[in-house]
C-alpha cells in the first residue's frame, strides 16, 4: 500500500477546522470520519444524586440536561468507564449555568460555562452531586466528541468554454472546496493561481460569480477529501482526529495479534 | 473484539469479528483488497437479514498458496501503518 | 406522610380518620412536600 498522505488546513481552528487530506482512500477516510463520531470517549454526566430540586423541571429533565453539558476530556490521563464527581448548588432567584458545575478533578471541566441548565426564582433551590463517565459515542450521543463531522470530495473547477451569449446564465451552485484549474478566468479573484485551494463561500456558492460567462466542467478529485471537523469542546479538533485515527489503529493491531495466534 | 472462525479452507476464510461496525469492517475489508493475494474479501454486517446474527461476518478469498489468516495479518499491518502515516502527515499540518 | 397546609403553611400529618383537613387551620388544600431522601437519577 502506498501512503502519500499530504494534509492541509483550509481553515484552522480550535473547535471547529476544515482541512484536505490528499491520498486517502474512501474507506481510511471514512473509517475515520465514523471513529470521531462513536469511537472517541468523553465525560459525560451519567447519574445524577439529587439533595433537593424544588425547581419547575422534574429530576430526570435536568439529569437530561446535564448529560448534554459537554465535560473537558484530556487526553491519556483516563480510560473507559473512570467516573469523575461534579456536585451543584444554587438558589434562587438565579439561573444555575453549567459554569457552576464544581468538579472533583480540575482537568475534567465543562467546555462552556455559559450553558443554562435552569432558571431557579426566588425560593427554588437546586442541589446535587453527579458522577461523569468516560465512555463512547457509540453507548450514548451525549459522549460524542465529534458533532457535525464529514467530508467532500476536492472538487476541480475547469473552463470548458464560453457561455452561449445570449442565453441567460443559471446558478451554478456548488459547495465545499475547489481546487482552481482555471485561474486565468477567475474574474473576481486577481491573485489567483492554478491549485489553490478555494472555499465556495468565498464566491457565494455559485460558480457563474467566480467563472462569469463561462461553461465549467467540475469533476471530483480522486483520494482528495476535504473535512469539516467540529468538536462540542471536549477537546480539540486536532486531538479528536488523532485519537480517532488511533482507536482504528488499535482495533488492526488487535486484528493483528489476535489472527497471529 | 472476539474471533469466532466459520469455515477455513486453504484459500477461504469466513469469519465473525464480533463487537465490530462499518468503522473497521470497511477500513479492512479496504486494505484486504490492496493485499497482493487477495482475490476477494467483502463482509456481511447483517447476515440473514436480522434473523438472528447481528455480528458482522468477513469472507475472504485467496490465491493459490496464500494463507488467508496471513493476508488478513497482513492487511491489519498495512491499516496500522496507514493510520500512523495519516497521523504523522495531520500533525506535521497542524497549525 | 408529611404534607403542608397551602395556607397556614405549617406542616401537617394527615391521619387515616381525620379526612384531608389542616388541624391547625382547617384548610382543606394540604401540599405534598418532596421526600428528604437523596435520589439517584439515572441520565439516559
Amino acid at each position: 500500500m502506498t501512503n502519500d498522505f499530504e494534509v492541509e488546513f483550509i481553515e484552522p481552528g480550535e473547535r471547529s477546522a476544515r482541512f484536505l487530506v490528499r491520498g486517502v482512500s474512501p474507506a481510511v477516510a471514512n473509517g475515520i470520519r465514523r471513529a470521531m463520531v462513536a469511537d472517541v470517549p468523553t465525560f459525560s454526566i451519567d447519574t445524577v444524586r439529587f439533595v433537593e430540586n424544588s425547581s419547575v423541571m422534574f429530576d430526570e429533565m435536568i439529569g437530561l440536561r446535564l448529560g448534554l453539558v459537554p465535560l473537558s476530556t484530556p487526553i491519556g490521563d483516563f480510560e473507559e468507564g473512570d467516573v469523575v464527581t461534579l456536585a451543584l448548588d444554587v438558589e434562587g432567584p438565579a439561573t444555575a449555568y453549567s459554569g457552576d458545575l464544581e468538579s472533583a478533578d480540575a482537568m475534567v471541566q465543562p467546555a462552556d460555562e455559559n450553558i443554562p441548565i435552569i432558571e431557579l426564582k426566588d425560593g427554588q433551590h437546586l442541589e446535587f452531586e453527579a458522577d461523569a463517565v468516560l465512555d463512547s459515542g457509540k453507548s450514548h450521543a451525549k459522549h460524542q466528541g465529534g458533532v457535525s463531522v464529514g467530508y467532500r470530495h476536492l472538487q476541480r473547477v475547469e473552463v470548458a468554454g464560453d457561455a452561449g451569449e445570449f442565453e441567460e446564465q443559471e446558478p451554478n451552485i456548488l459547495r465545499g472546496v475547489i481546487e482552481e484549474a482555471a485561474a486565468e478566468h477567475a474574474d473576481a479573484d486577481a491573485d489567483a493561481t492554478d491549485g489553490d485551494l478555494v472555499a465556495t463561500d468565498a464566491f457565494d456558492n455559485d460558480l457563474t460569480n467566480r467563472y462569469p460567462g463561462k461553461e465549467v466542467e467540475v469533476h471530483d478529485v480522486p483520494d482528495a477529501f476535504v473535512f469539516h471537523v467540529e468538536t462540542d469542546g471536549s477537546f480539540s479538533v486536532e486531538e479528536l482526529v488523532l485519537r480517532a485515527a488511533e482507536t482504528l489503529g488499535d482495533r488492526a493491531a488487535e486484528l493483528e495479534s489476535k489472527v497471529a495466534i | 473484539m472476539e474471533l469466532r472462525v466459520i469455515d477455513k479452507t486453504d484459500e477461504e476464510l469466513r469469519m465473525e469479528v464480533a463487537g465490530e461496525d462499518h468503522t473497521f469492517m470497511n477500513v479492512i475489508k479496504g486494505a484486504l483488497l490492496e493485499t497482493d493475494g487477495v482475490a476477494a474479501a467483502t463482509y456481511d454486517m447483517n447476515p440473514e437479514q436480522s434473523g438472528g446474527q447481528t455480528e458482522p461476518i468477513l469472507s475472504i478469498k485467496t490465491e493459490a498458496g496464500v494463507d488467508p489468516l496471513d493476508a488478513l495479518g497482513g492487511a491489519s499491518r498495512d491499516v496500522q501503518t496507514t493510520v500512523e502515516d495519516f497521523s504523522e502527515a495531520f500533525e506535521a499540518a497542524a497549525p | 406522610m408529611s404534607y403542608k397546609c397551602s395556607r397556614c403553611k405549617r406542616d401537617v400529618e394527615l391521619d387515616e380518620y381525620g379526612g384531608v383537613r389542616c388541624p391547625y387551620c382547617g384548610h382543606r388544600v394540604l401540599l405534598k412536600e418532596r421526600a428528604p431522601e437523596i435520589k439517584d437519577v439515572p441520565v439516559e
